[in-house]
């Protein structure tokens, strides 16, 4: 692929020192991979394989022992308005009204208010939370929750959305209608989406690509390409019989790895 | 229940003054019985000749100006030092671990104790007075603020930060909002110490204000008077609290705390 790079990473690496025992953990091997402008990659790994780390260290939260990411072109050191993350509980401001919430980033970066206001109201009609604009969060159901979770960061622009397995905590039903609102969004806007998840399904579902981690150390297994057509819903994807080779492919791939994986408490 | 008693029930007035109503029946009861001997103990009906007498002669709006005027500037220069300390202490790693175990030994330190070496500074004036309640305000105000810090969400700041915000914004935007609960709650202990506290330092230092007023009766042997200025205290703080500080502090946990909940699930 010839397409510009939004997100590199290259050998990252990270070890850190057990804060009981004093030992020294490997939480990420080596892993390599990247992200073109407008695309859906996922990173698919066994729990404690580390992937949530590699998001932590591109969002800028945890610093790696050493390999390299880039950001459009430039190394990452500490969080910024380029990399927007959707956290798995939502992490909105409860003092903040839903308006207050998705205007946040701009008013951080000096937007002028009316167009903060413009922007605001075209996120908030893409996630379908129109007239909710003075309500707080906690009036919200947990699906609106992450729909706002979503306009927030996607109302700011960044290079990359880093999504850290965003409707983990949200029920069956309103996690497959997410999904489906997320590949419509993903569709409307072409954003650049680095999404973490254990859900083989939800993976292959939303993804062009999903990048499968080998257990702890992680190092990149496979990176599997999803070519099913878009746009996508449940109804019709969901019963594609590439979607199910797709997913038994990748169950596989995890379950190789199950035998020899280290057992990890957390 | 009959519907009078259960619309009595709901009227704010029943509520706060019904609680009241046995405790003021035995008190006349005891009074009326002469469990105790009158010089030592004296009804309610006492306690109202004397409140009326004390009216006419201005002593007690004197006195009680004089106390809230102390407690006001004890407060004005309590939240003055205690908020930003708060903050300081709380912000900074650094400014932490240099005064944490100072904050411990002082807050340990009781605020009477204080009062010998404050008398001999300041005399028997305003200072000696406002320096107690200011020092008893600080204390559990700077260690509320501290904890109030540590229970803002790192996941808050982390969202902040990856939308732009600066540090000095992740303070004003994330830190102080979500540290406003315990900063409330702490606001309100602070006070209700600093209250007392007052009351204390007038009683030691006084040469006015309802805590002198007390002293003084009880010097004359005038009970009825001393009996006055408890109920006087117990009614000022009740009321400062119902009105003011309650709903302030209940206001921001409902609010946050609805969220906290939400955000569990």
């Amino acid at each position: 692929m010839d397409a510009v790079r939004a997100l590199q990473i290259e050998n990252l690496h990270k070890t850190y020192v057990d804060a009981y025992s004093g030992d020294e953990v490997v939480a990420i091997g080596d892993v390599s991979f990247d992200v073109a402008e407008g695309e859906f990659v996922s990173v698919l790994g066994p729990s404690g394989c580390g992937k949530t780390t590699v998001l932590n260290i591109v969002a800028g939260f945890v610093e790696q022992t050493s390999g390299s990411v880039t950001v459009a072109g430039k190394p990452v050191s500490g969080p910024g308005p380029d990399r927007g993350v959707v956290f798995q509980n939502h992490a909105l401001f409860p003092w903040k009204t839903v308006q207050g919430n998705v205007t946040f980033g701009l008013r951080m970066r000096g937007v002028a208010k009316a167009e903060r206001e413009a922007t605001a109201a075209e996120y908030l009609r893409l996630v379908g939370l129109t007239g909710f604009e003075q309500r707080y969060p906690h009036e919200l159901s947990g699906g609106m929750q992450q729909r706002l979770g979503v306009a927030r960061v996607l109302a700011n622009e960044p290079a990359v959305m880093l999504m850290d397995e965003p409707f983990a905590s949200i029920d069956a039903q309103t996690r497959r209608r997410l999904q489906e609102d997320l590949t419509r969004i993903f569709q409307e806007q072409r954003p650049t989406v680095f999404f973490v998840t254990h859900d083989v399904d939800e993976a292959v579902f939303l993804s062009d690509r999903v990048v499968v981690l080998s257990g702890r150390p992680s190092s990149v297994h496979e990176i599997v390409t999803v070519d099913l057509p878009r746009p996508r819903d449940w109804r019709t994807t969901g019963e594609l019989p590439q979607f199910r080779a797709l997913r038994n492919r990748i169950t596989d791939l995890l379950a190789g790895d199950e035998s020899h994986a280290v057992a990890d408490p957390a | 229940m009959t519907g009078l008693a259960r619309r009595l029930g709901r009227s704010g007035a029943v509520r706060t003054l019904g609680p009241f109503v046995p405790v003021v029946a035995l008190w006349w009861l005891l009074a009326q019985l002469q469990v105790f001997p009158p010089a030592f103990f004296v009804g309610p009906d006492a306690v109202l000749a004397e409140l009326g007498g004390l009216l006419e002669r201005g002593i007690l709006p004197g006195y009680l100006s004089d106390s809230l005027t102390r407690l006001w500037y004890g407060v004005l220069f309590g939240l003055g030092i205690g908020l930003p300390l708060g903050f300081l202490v709380g912000m900074s790693p650094v400014a932490r671990r240099l005064t944490w175990p100072l904050l411990l030994f002082f807050q340990a330190v009781a605020d009477i104790a204080w009062l010998p070496i404050v008398i001999v500074w300041f005399g028997f004036s305003l200072t000696a007075v406002t320096f107690v309640i200011v020092y008893t305000i600080v204390f559990p105000l700077v260690l509320s603020i501290v904890a109030g810090i540590e229970q803002v969400p790192p996941e808050l700041v982390r969202a902040a930060r990856s939308m732009g915000a600066g540090r000095i914004q992740v303070f004003t935007e994330v830190i102080v909002p979500g540290s406003l609960p315990s900063v409330a709650s702490g606001v309100r202990t602070g006070l209700g110490y600093g209250w007392r506290a007052l009351v204390a330092a007038e009683i030691i230092v006084g040469t006015s204000g309802i805590g002198f007023m007390m002293f003084d009766a009880r010097r004359v042997g005038d009970v009825a008077e001393v009996f006055l200025g408890m109920i006087v205290l117990g009614i000022l703080w009740y009321a400062l609290d119902a009105l003011l500080l309650a709903p302030f502090e209940h206001a921001t946990v409902e609010r946050w705390g609805l969220v906290r909940q939400s955000a569990a699930t």
